[in-house]
């Protein structure tokens, strides 16, 4: 479902290109659960940007869906974007002005989807997650794993072919950190939802079908589980 | 879709209220501001344009190109349009146009009404059509009276009045005329406004009139065809002009008259209809003209308050916008398009201008009935649901949330969404353009503070400044129409002779500035003198006139009781004396009239008797052949009010059923700048409102980049820097930019006010501290707003300010 050839990323900074990424290759198929792993400043969130199109690669080429990403035009792009790809952040980025329900309910209104469909998705999905009782609630009264539970929910009402999470589980404690894993495990082996996760640490790296060590922009070495 | 886009935008709104609040605030103090203002001048524009051939239609005025001066009069003679009309293929249709007063009296009803006396071609011209009665030819006969309905009511009432007769006097003895039609009632903004309408051959010397061309008396105006270029009519008219007024022509020639570009020196002119509301320079033109300019510097402030609250508008939409960066990143994340996002800045946008577009037209409303009468505005609110002013009024308010809503809202997507994920774009940037809208918002309120500044200047030097004459303790009573003026000043001084207080008594033919009774006279006649054309204006007055008014005599002396031959003396100012031309002109003879040679008898020291925007003129006293239409009673300078009590008393005893509308001189001459006053009153109300909206925005912008930079002024404290230190800091770069647009603002107001100064003859200069004073005004109202904010952050508790990043 997604091929990266000879991707590179780099910033000019004085008179030399620092390499974020280095001719880098990846192919990733259809129901696979990737977990993305390496030091801080490997390019490991740099590469999960270029892959959800919210960044460029400076130089490489890039398939997704069987689309050659690196040659649509932005407003194509944003259209594959919103049909296939959910994004669970760090920092859960919640809009702090709308309530759970708003915030899950959103990406359907940019998907032009009629209110009572909305209405009907947002309701399975907060059943599903366990937070009927929260959807009125505003992010600021949440718990930090509440609100990235309704991120993830936020992520999935799409109903995406392809979800990214960078560190999803970062500002979380273990226990918190656990239970969004068997979610994502969850996800994936039912809805068959390919998931690409960045994380640091091993425990949750386990969860995915393959790990991938970056190293300076390189994959330095991957592992199938 | 929209519901959701609604729904967001409030609750965006309502987090940042207190930045919304004075952001409705400022818009619709402008909204209001603007509503009146363009009303008034869509209003003034529209004077005259319900004429449907108004393009077509002009006025004659003559053109006197002389050795000093080109003068311009709209006075005709009344051979003169029947003359014209024979000889020229051009005009479609001509009429003159005289206008009077009459008493109507129908049946025991008795009305006073206004007259015009016009020849049938009127009702061709312009557009008041008939209703009622005959709609063909309405003054076909010379007994025709055409009414318009407001007058057919007030005198007929309910019943039919075409066919009825009427009697009107308006030349001392009554004749009867019928109605054949009746006119729409015209409205407000015309200039022509009439009651009643005559033939023009029913003036009161019209047999006489037609016999002579001297005798200039009344307006005529012209309708011409459709393919006449009125430039090319008025060149052909040079051959009549030429062939009938052939002595004065040579008269002129003999003075020395200076000839225009084609080489006239007097001409037949036409003023376009369409021009009537707005000129100034011709008198005698029908209704009250306004100047130009007023009614553009109304616009102007106009403009500039509603360019200052879009950049408040804009510079807190953008302040904003870097603290909502996040969210539009996230929503982007989410799949939302560019115009989605758009969309939804422009709702939030639009629901600000739609709060303060209903609050403006409230505070409108309630700020109407003191608007109208500062500036004598004619407008109502109602002028606002007429479809050009719908559609400017949505026009205008959807242009502005455009601009004011996309344009923070196009800065916020040009973020990259992995930065501002991240949270490293930058919040604290000052932002050039912030600076450019700050800059400009502030040379408008500096420009204006200038304006009211010079003009202020202008009419206290024109309240200050020495007439020549005493004005402060003379008291002018307008006699009024119910009593005969020289038997009335008869009375009056033997009624006030001997009072304590009271100095001097005369009485003139016309008044010193504008009294109560709201009516001026202008008298000029010219002759000839020793082979030259001279000119100068008459004052029929009574004896003790110099005394009365404290008029200082150079040579001779004032009429005087005890010289019978008084009767046929007249009394010169310097400027007559002068185009007498001779050293000692007293005891020597003018010939006014070729019959009377008049003997003067005295030369008074210049005065002012007209308003300080014109020159002295020549003035010539005459003690006989005048109404005497003002009393004059000088007072001691102890207990005015007590004395000017005493005359009005004495007044109503002699005079039970004359109305006093007696007031002091200087009263008189502070009325006659009136326009000059209104000026101001506008300039200073632009000013606090431009001033009060600047200061709201530069209030909000302070008050967001304090909080921005807590966190710094919390590093500065903690490394020991005192509260002074810091609240120079934080107002610095606002006060350089208020100083800077202040600079910017000096040579515009300059420019503007030299012009505005040059139509006064008598007036100030502009001065250096002036400039200096509005700079220090402006800079220190931004001060006192910008120290508000900056105090307090340099007050507040550096340990908290750490801790809250
Ligand atoms: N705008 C930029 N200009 C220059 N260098 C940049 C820029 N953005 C990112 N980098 C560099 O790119 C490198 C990779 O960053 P990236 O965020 O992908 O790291 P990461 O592997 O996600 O690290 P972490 O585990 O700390 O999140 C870093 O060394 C960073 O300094
Ligand atoms: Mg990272």
């Amino acid at each position: 479902m997604l091929s990266l050839q000879h991707i590179s990323k780099y910033y000019q900074t004085g008179g030399n290109k620092t390499f974020v990424l280095n001719d880098l290759s990846l192919d990733i198929d259809q129901g696979e659960f990737v977990s993305i792993m390496g030091p801080s400043g490997s390019g490991k969130s740099t590469l999960l940007n270029i892959i959800g199109m919210l960044d460029e690669p400076t130089s490489g080429y890039h398939y997704f869906m069987d689309q050659p990403v690196h040659q649509l035009k932005e407003k194509q792009r944003s259209a594959l974007y919103k049909q296939y790809i959910g994004f669970v952040f760090q920092a859960y980025h919640l809009i702090d002005e709308l309530t759970v329900l708003e915030n899950i309910e959103t990406p359907l209104i940019y998907q032009n989807i009629k209110g009572a469909e909305r209405k009907a998705l947002v309701a399975d999905m907060l059943d599903r997650f366990n937070i009927v009782g929260k959807k009125d609630l505003f992010p600021a009264q949440l718990s930090g794993g509440q609100q990235q539970l309704v991120g993830i929910a936020r992520a999935l009402i799409g109903k995406p072919k392809l979800l990214l999470a960078d560190e999803p589980t970062g500002n979380l404690n273990s226990k918190q950190g656990e239970e969004i894993m068997e979610l994502f495990k969850k996800i994936n082996k039912e809805d068959g939802v390919t998931i690409i996760q960045v994380t640091h640490s091993e425990k949750n790296a386990e969860y995915g079908s393959r790990i991938i060590n970056l190293l300076d922009g390189r994959i330095e070495s991957t592992t199938t589980l | 879709m929209l519901k959701n886009y609604i729904k967001t935008a409030w609750r965006n709104l309502w987090k940042g209220r207190v930045f919304n609040i004075m952001n409705i605030i400022g818009l619709s103090v402008a909204v209001a501001c603007c509503i009146m203002l363009f009303l008034t001048v869509y209003y003034e524009f529209s004077y005259d344009k319900f004429h449907a051939n108004l393009d077509k239609i002009h006025q004659f005025y003559f053109t006197k190109n002389g050795a000093e001066k080109v003068e311009k009069a709209t006075s005709m003679p009344a051979p003169l349009t029947p003359a014209v009309k024979a000889e020229y293929q051009d005009i479609k249709y001509i009429t003159r146009m005289s206008n009077g007063g009459t008493v109507v009296r129908y049946g025991d009803k008795q009305l006073e009404e206004s007259i015009h006396f016009v020849d049938p071609d009127f009702l061709k011209m312009f557009t008041f059509p008939v209703v009622k009665g005959n709609t063909d030819a309405p003054l076909k006969d010379l007994n025709d009276v055409v009414l318009t309905e407001f007058a057919a009511t007030a005198i007929f009432g309910k019943t039919d009045p075409i066919g009825k007769s009427v009697e009107l006097n308006y030349s001392g003895e009554p004749k009867t005329f019928v109605v054949s039609a009746v006119v729409k009632d015209f409205p407000p903004n015309s200039s022509i406004g009439f009651d009643v309408l005559l033939r023009f051959e029913n003036t009161p010397t019209y047999q006489a009139n037609m016999k002579s061309w001297d005798h200039h008396d009344h307006s005529v105006f012209v309708q011409l065809n459709d393919n006449v270029e009125p430039a090319a009519f008025e060149s052909r008219l040079q051959n009549f002009v030429k062939k009938t007024f052939k002595t004065t022509i040579a008269d002129m020639k003999r003075d020395g008259a200076r000839p225009d570009a084609q080489g006239n020196v007097y001409t037949l002119n036409l003023l376009p209809f369409a021009d009537n509301h707005f000129d100034t320079e011709l008198v005698g033109l029908e209704g009250n003209s306004v100047s130009k300019i007023y009614v553009l510097a109304l616009l102007a402030i106009g403009i500039f308050i509603l360019v200052i609250a879009c950049i408040n508008f804009v510079n807190l939409s953008v302040a904003r916008a870097f603290t909502r960066a996040r969210e539009v990143g996230v929503r982007k994340t989410l799949g939302a398009g560019k115009w989605q996002l758009l969309t939804q800045f422009w709702v939030e946008t639009l629901l600000v201008c739609l709060f303060a577009l209903v609050l403006g037209i409230i505070m409108a409303n309630f700020a109407l009935p003191g608007f109208k009468a500062t500036f004598r505005s004619q407008v109502s609110m109602s002028m606002l649901l007429q479809p050009i002013q719908l559609v400017v009024i949505i026009g205008l308010f959807v242009l502005i949330t455009i601009i004011a809503g996309l344009y923070p809202a196009l800065l916020m997507m040009r973020y990259k969404t992995v930065m501002v994920l991240k949270g490293s774009v930058n919040t604290v940037k000052p932002g050039k353009v912030r600076n450019i809208l700050l800059v400009t918002q502030f040379s408008l309120s500096t420009l204006l503070i200038v304006c009211t500044l010079i003009t202020w200047q202008q009419i206290n030097y024109f309240k200050n400044k020495p007439l020549g004459y005493s004005k402060d303790e003379v008291v002018s009573i307008p006699v009024g129409n119910s009593v005969n003026g020289a038997r009335a000043l008869e009375l009056f001084r033997n009624q006030l002779n001997g009072q304590p207080g009271v100095v001097a008594i005369s009485g003139a033919y016309d008044n010193m500035g504008n009294g109560k009774d709201g009516s001026t006279r202008t008298s000029i006649i010219g002759f000839t003198y020793k082979g030259h054309d001279v000119r100068t204006n008459i004052q029929g007055v009574s004896y003790d006139y110099a005394k009365t008014m404290g008029i200082q005599m150079i040579d001779g002396r004032d009429f005087s009781r005890e010289f019978a031959t008084d009767s046929n003396a007249i009394v010169v100012n310097e400027k007559m004396a002068a185009q007498l031309g001779r050293k000692n002109v007293v005891g020597t003879y003018v010939a006014m009239d070729e019959k009377h040679p008049q003997l003067v008898v005295g030369v008074m020291k210049n005065f002012h008797f007209r308003s300080l925007r014109t020159e002295i003129e020549p003035l010539t006293l005459v003690l006989s052949g005048y109404e005497m239409n003002y009393i004059f009673v000088k007072v001691r300078p102890q207990n005015l009010s007590q004395t000017f009590n005493m005359i009005e008393q004495k007044w109503k005893q002699t005079f039970p059923n004359a109305e006093f509308q007696g007031s002091w001189i200087n009263e008189n001459t502070e009325r006659q700048y009136k326009a000059e006053q209104r000026l101001s009153t506008i300039f200073i109300s632009g000013a606090i409102i431009a001033i009060i909206i600047s200061c709201i925005g530069l209030l909000a912008i302070s008050f967001m980049i304090m909080v921005q930079r807590t966190k710094e002024i919390g590093i500065r404290k903690v490394l020991g820097a005192n509260i002074a230190g810091l609240v120079l800091l934080l107002s610095r770069d606002f006060l350089k930019l208020v100083l800077l647009a202040a600079v910017i603002a000096f040579p515009i107001a300059w420019w503007l006010m030299n012009q505005w100064l040059q139509s006064f003859v008598y007036r100030i200069d502009i001065q250096w501290w002036i400039f200096a004073l509005a700079a220090f005004i402006a800079v220190f109202i931004a001060f006192i707003t910008v120290s508000f904010q900056s105090i307090k952050a340099a007050l507040a508790n550096p340990v908290r300010s750490l801790r809250s990043e």
